[in-house]
């Protein structure tokens, strides 16, 4: 798995190439976590993630409740196939904010 | 097996309780989930499950120690697909296993709410020999 952060305006991407799992969810974690505090919009692209199983979304509600508790956006953009399909098992989806592009997600109209 | 019964295909693994080795055990089952007649998003459910199920008995049963033995067989049924996982670290707590409320947002407890959506049947039971995690699927034919 790779990860990447860049900046668009005062926003952050994060970019997740790979497979999430029980192995490489904690990388994902501690870049998100660490990300988070130095922005106001934190945006997660999951265009390129082959797999996530559950500890990548249990990754994912710690971080959208430690945004809300640091008062923060964390958005989520790009959802590949695979990601919506375990999305749709955990009936997480309602929870956060998704979006289809970037664009969308930077809140640029 | 009588003449004239098909054999049928069974894998068998011994896996170590290390999560870098997931990503084996995934391809191998969503390989024979295929040759058994699965459509390829019924394909990645499947091993997803038993990932979930691996993961579980990594964290919970060896406490992510990763220097332990976790024996998965992985077998064509007359019906569909049969798994069984057998480890021999700490018993599952039955009260725990889907305790928390699905698509709820506290993280954590989901592993179980997957495997129990997409496998058909599933127990876990102590034996002899350990733990064990019985999973079972039915293909149901369109034609």
């Amino acid at each position: 798995m790779k990860i990447s952060v860049r900046e668009v305006g005062a926003v952050k991407v994060v970019e997740v190439d790979g497979e999430v799992d029980l192995g490489t969810s904690p990388l994902l974690r501690r870049t998100l976590l660490e990300t988070l505090p130095t922005v106001g919009r934190l945006a997660l692209n999951l265009e390129a993630i082959r797999y996530i199983d559950s500890s990548g979304i249990a990754t994912l509600v710690e971080v959208l409740n430690r945004s809300r508790h640091l008062k923060k956006e964390f958005v989520l953009f790009g959802l590949s196939p695979a990601v919506q399909e375990v999305f749709r098992l955990t009936h997480v989806v309602r929870i956060f904010q998704v979006f289809q592009t970037e664009q969308e997600a930077l809140g640029i109209p | 097996m009588s003449m004239g019964d098909s054999p049928r295909l069974e894998i068998r693994f011994s896996v170590p309780s290390d999560p870098r080795y997931l990503r084996v055990v995934r391809c191998a089952v969503g390989a024979v989930a295929a040759v058994i007649g699965w459509e390829e998003s019924d394909c990645r459910a499947i091993a997803l499950a038993v990932d979930e199920a691996l993961t579980n008995v990594i964290r919970h049963a060896y406490h992510n120690r990763t220097d332990c033995l976790i024996q998965l067989e992985c077998r064509e049924s007359a019906e569909g697909l049969e798994i069984m996982l057998l480890d021999n670290g700490d018993a599952p707590d039955k009260s725990k296993i889907c305790a928390r409320e699905i698509g709820c947002d506290q993280p954590g407890g989901l592993g179980t709410h997957i495997i129990r959506q997409v496998m058909d049947k599933c127990s876990y039971e102590e034996s002899p020999q350990g733990n064990r995690f019985v999973a079972s699927k039915r293909l149901r034919k369109t034609t």
